[in-house]
């Protein structure tokens, strides 16, 4: 490691490579002239595309057949659809691209209609398959492409939903769900996703870090409504685009569902990988690392009798290929990329420095970015999960409110005991979400700013919330599936208080029910240190 | 409208707002949660035991001027029992330690507390200012951290004490995190959130401000009025960890808690268990007996291309080479003194004689 003074020896910092290697000439083909240099490596046009192809497919390949890491030799017999999450942002243009054609273009649909059936791994290179070529069929019998709309959380952002489709209609052979973000807050979206609708929705006080929630009569309001509500209620502008991500996450994580998706592609590439790794340690995430690589999504129950659930895996084949590269196929393939909009103030949030300052390190040290990625992708979780998270649906560790009261005393009364583990500010009897999230979106919701509020000048802007202009309420709107998750058979994945443990078998035993039914004076005394007005 | 109230006492006026937590609080219950989180801290790890010898890591900076004042504070209030030491390093970097170690030299009168000043040239028989002469300013903090972390076991071991506490604050520990991230630095990102290190051969080396924020650190010396130096180093500020110090701070004026989070990100992950299987045992160097992943130890490496006068043989993998090219070892090459763990029972006199006298300071 050099250690010198930047400013009096500019190269103090890394011995900077040559950016050529040695010669001009492929280092593939060694006989054509380069045209394109990747970290420090020339290549020539004709030898570029077989070896991006090569990184795409081995990053997805071995990941397609139900047990992982099977032999490279094997065939791919995936056991369900394929969606495509599609941002029309470079990396999931040339994603598209890759897919369509790798295992779409010049081939034939597989035979056998109707439902997708598991197959069992011992048939998937048995006598049936003896007499056809699998490399002439296509891998997945259906593929879908989704996208997601966040126009609406934005003012003034466009919606480029009609661009995308033309986009993806130009490949005939994907299907296109178009989705909008406020979708995380529709009813009709969640039955439209096969799942157990649910007859009320729950509120909870952002104020309060312990999060409590109540049934919530406020189903007069739209769903974009409730996002708008949800969005302004965040505690700092980072919680801004990070919950747009979680919430674009699960949206897409129930549609791959819903399509019988046994694959759900992302187009993140080294880059972004190595940027959302950053960010999510950043944000307290270091739990779920592993899940930012490579992630196996189990929808929680249903609801629906009898309905057996298939997982979801989630791969990011590009996680090997830096953004020039994607950037230069889509330009040599003559790709359209629609491009996403930057959503404003996201500069000053953790994503966003996190996102400058990888990209401004990998413009002088390409190495850095896989650096990150290798080394995460050497880590796994400490813990055994406690449970898996009621907002982002991944796993989630126990302790984290004893770990919060241990290192910080927030209250005089903390000081009369040690810490015995009785969460921060609880109340008695109020069921409360925190217990129920992983430390990243406890963090997400009730971590603050340095700085006011989101609504300010240097976080993202977002549109007054519409449920009363006049009435600044901590109650918030929760997505569908955690209210989902909530009335039904949620797992606690904080420690709870020995004392208190008849509450929490309640929650666990799904019978939140009896907890929330309060009329309305009782929920207006239960909150109302928590209400800047009475209005609600 | 009613002047707005401590956040924790609800009856004083508040005068600061916590970066850790955001609440407003008065300068009273700012001393009160500041000093029982680290108590906290410290009895959660149980990182002492009534009777231990404890050094303090002192640079005369501001983490170790308010270190020493706390584990004086809390030893005596809650009754630690633990013998306390100042241990200082002294680089010998003309015009960088000598206002630090004064201030050293003024809190081992304030607390009453043995100090011992231990020096590169007395240990290496090579200053820092001798390093550079030698090497450039090119590498030197390579020279001073790997000195450095020996000569403090090194002191701790002449003082006979069982424990070594660094004023490494939550900062330090969340920089070090990312970085070792960003170099792939799997073996140090694996350990760099613990509170205690100890391995077989060194002693138990611990950081009581683990979660305690550089910012607070500041308000308490202020607000305490303790003095403290802040020079930065003459010779070379550590680059790559500026890289990752802008950044973080980048961090924390984004959302405050970041620091905390990543420090709890640090704690929630482990290295995979083949990664780990592949990692260089410890051994000790054959030379100099320290703790080692080779033949020889860091330092030793240094210290032989130092006096053979080839600087690199410690840092690059070709300076190696060419050392070892270079022919065997001078039998007549000055080498660092034998290291031997020093422990002192808490009844039983010292296992061998301490050759190295404390300091008595200025006022002799």
């Amino acid at each position: 490691m050099s250690c010198e003074n930047p400013t009096t020896d500019p190269d103090a910092l890394m011995n900077r490579r040559p950016k050529f290697d040695k010669a001009k000439t492929c280092i593939k083909c060694k006989i054509a002239e380069g045209n394109i240099v990747i970290r420090h490596a020339v290549y020539c046009k004709d030898c570029f595309f077989p070896l991006l192809k090569t990184k795409f497919k081995r990053s997805l390949e071995p990941f397609v057949n139900r047990l992982p890491n099977g032999p490279r030799k094997k065939a791919l017999n995936p056991s369900g659809n394929l969606l495509i999450g599609f941002s029309g942002g470079l990396g999931s243009t040339v994603l598209l691209d890759l897919v369509h054609k790798s295992y779409f273009s010049h081939r034939k649909p597989r035979e056998s209609g109707g439902e997708v059936e598991a197959v069992p791994e011992q048939q998937e290179t048995g006598a049936g398959d003896r007499y056809r070529d699998p490399r002439q069929e296509r891998v997945w019998k259906k593929a879908a492409v989704c996208y997601v709309e966040v126009a609406g959380a934005f003012p003034g952002m466009k919606d480029r939903t009609e661009d995308i489709q033309r986009i993806v209609e130009s490949y005939d052979d994907f299907e296109f769900v178009p989705l909008k973000i406020e979708d995380a807050f529709n009813g009709e979206w969640w039955e439209s996703v096969d799942q157990c609708p649910s007859s009320s929705l729950l509120n909870f006080d952002i104020s309060n870090e312990e999060l409590p929630f109540f049934q919530s009569d406020s189903t007069r309001l739209t769903p974009l409504e409730r996002l708008h509500t949800y969005l302004s209620r965040l505690p700092s502008p980072t919680a801004i685009p990070s919950t747009i991500r979680t919430l674009t996450r699960l949206l897409l994580l129930y549609t791959a569902h819903s399509t019988s998706s046994s694959h759900l592609l992302l187009g993140t590439s080294l880059t972004s990988l190595s940027i959302s790794l950053i960010a999510s340690v950043a944000m307290g995430g270091g739990f779920g690392v592993s899940e930012e690589v490579q992630e196996e999504w189990i929808p929680p129950r249903s609801g629906i009798e009898g309905r057996k659930e298939v997982g979801v895996r989630v791969v990011r084949p590009l996680r090997d290929v830096v953004n020039k590269e994607c950037a230069t196929w889509a330009w040599w393939n003559g790709l359209t990329v629609v491009g996403q909009e930057t959503v404003p103030g996201f500069k000053q949030t953790i994503g966003g420095l996190t996102k400058d300052f990888i990209i401004g390190l990998e413009r002088d040290y390409p190495s850095t970015v896989s650096a990150i990625a290798r080394t995460c992708g050497k880590l796994t979780p400490k813990d055994e999960a406690g449970g898996q998270c009621v907002m982002c649906q991944r796993p989630a560790q126990r302790g984290m409110e004893i770990w919060k009261q241990r290192i910080s005393v927030r209250s005089l009364a903390d000081l009369e005991e040690a810490p015995s583990g009785i969460p921060i500010g609880t109340q008695e009897n109020q069921p409360s979400l925190s217990p129920y999230l992983c430390y990243a979106c406890h963090a997400t919701m009730t971590s603050k700013s340095s700085r006011a509020n989101p609504s300010s000048t240097n976080g993202p802007k977002l549109p007054t919330s519409t449920s009363d202009s006049k009435t600044v309420s901590n109650l918030v709107p929760l997505p569908v599936w955690v209210t989902a998750r909530l009335f039904g058979p949620a797992d606690k994945v904080q420690a709870e208080d020995p004392s208190r443990e008849g509450s929490g078998d309640a929650l666990r035993d799904g019978e939140v029910w009896r907890n929330v039914e309060l009329g309305r004076e009782e929920m207006r005394t239960a909150v109302k240190d928590f209400l800047l007005d009475q209005d609600e | 409208m009613p002047p707005k109230l401590c956040a924790l006492c609800n009856t004083s006026r508040p005068i600061l707002k916590r970066p850790k937590t955001g609440q407003q609080i008065c300068k009273s219950c700012f001393f009160l949660v500041f000093e029982t989180e680290v108590h906290n801290t410290i009895t959660e790890s149980q990182l002492f035991q009534s009777g231990d010898r404890v050094a303090i890591g002192a640079s005369g900076g501001k983490d170790s001027t308010v270190l020493a004042h706390i584990m004086k504070t809390l030893n005596d209030r809650y009754n630690y029992g633990l013998d306390l030491f100042l241990l200082s390093i002294d680089e010998g970097i003309t015009g960088y330690r000598d206002d630090s170690l004064e201030t050293v030299k003024q809190n081992q009168k304030e607390y009453n507390l043995p100090l011992k000043i231990l020096s590169y040239s007395e240990l290496y028989g090579w200053t820092m200012d001798d390093i550079v002469a030698q090497v450039g300013r090119k590498n030197n903090c390579t020279f001073c951290g790997v000195f450095r972390r020996q000569a403090l076991d090194r002191g701790a071991a002449m003082l006979g004490v069982d424990h070594i506490v660094t004023g490494h604050n939550a900062d330090d520990v969340a920089e070090t995190v990312l970085m070792n991230i960003m170099r792939g630095d799997i073996a140090r990102l694996g350990r760099c959130t613990a509170i205690c290190t100890q391995g077989e051969d060194t002693i138990k080396r611990s950081k009581p401000f683990k979660y305690t924020y550089e910012k607070e650190i500041v308000m308490y010396a202020y607000f305490k009025k303790l003095t403290y130096f802040s020079t930065e180093c003459i010779y070379s500020p550590d680059a790559y960890r500026g890289h990752a110090r802008t950044f973080l701070k980048d961090l924390e004026a984004a959302r405050p808690s970041a620091i905390i989070d990543i420090i709890h990100s640090g704690e929630a992950f482990e290295i995979r268990d083949e990664v780990k299987r592949g990692q260089k045992l410890q051994q000790t160097c054959k030379r100099c007996g320290y703790m080692s992943s080779n033949d020889l130890c860091k330092a030793c490496t240094l210290l032989e291309g130092l006096e053979r006068g080839m600087a690199n043989a410690g840092i690059t993998d070709k300076g190696v080479k060419q050392l070892n090219a270079a022919g065997p070892t001078p039998d007549n090459l000055r080498t660092i003194p034998f290291f031997q763990m020093n422990t002192v029972g808490n009844s039983g006199p010292s296992p061998s004689p301490n050759p190295w006298p404390l300091d008595s300071g200025p006022s002799g």
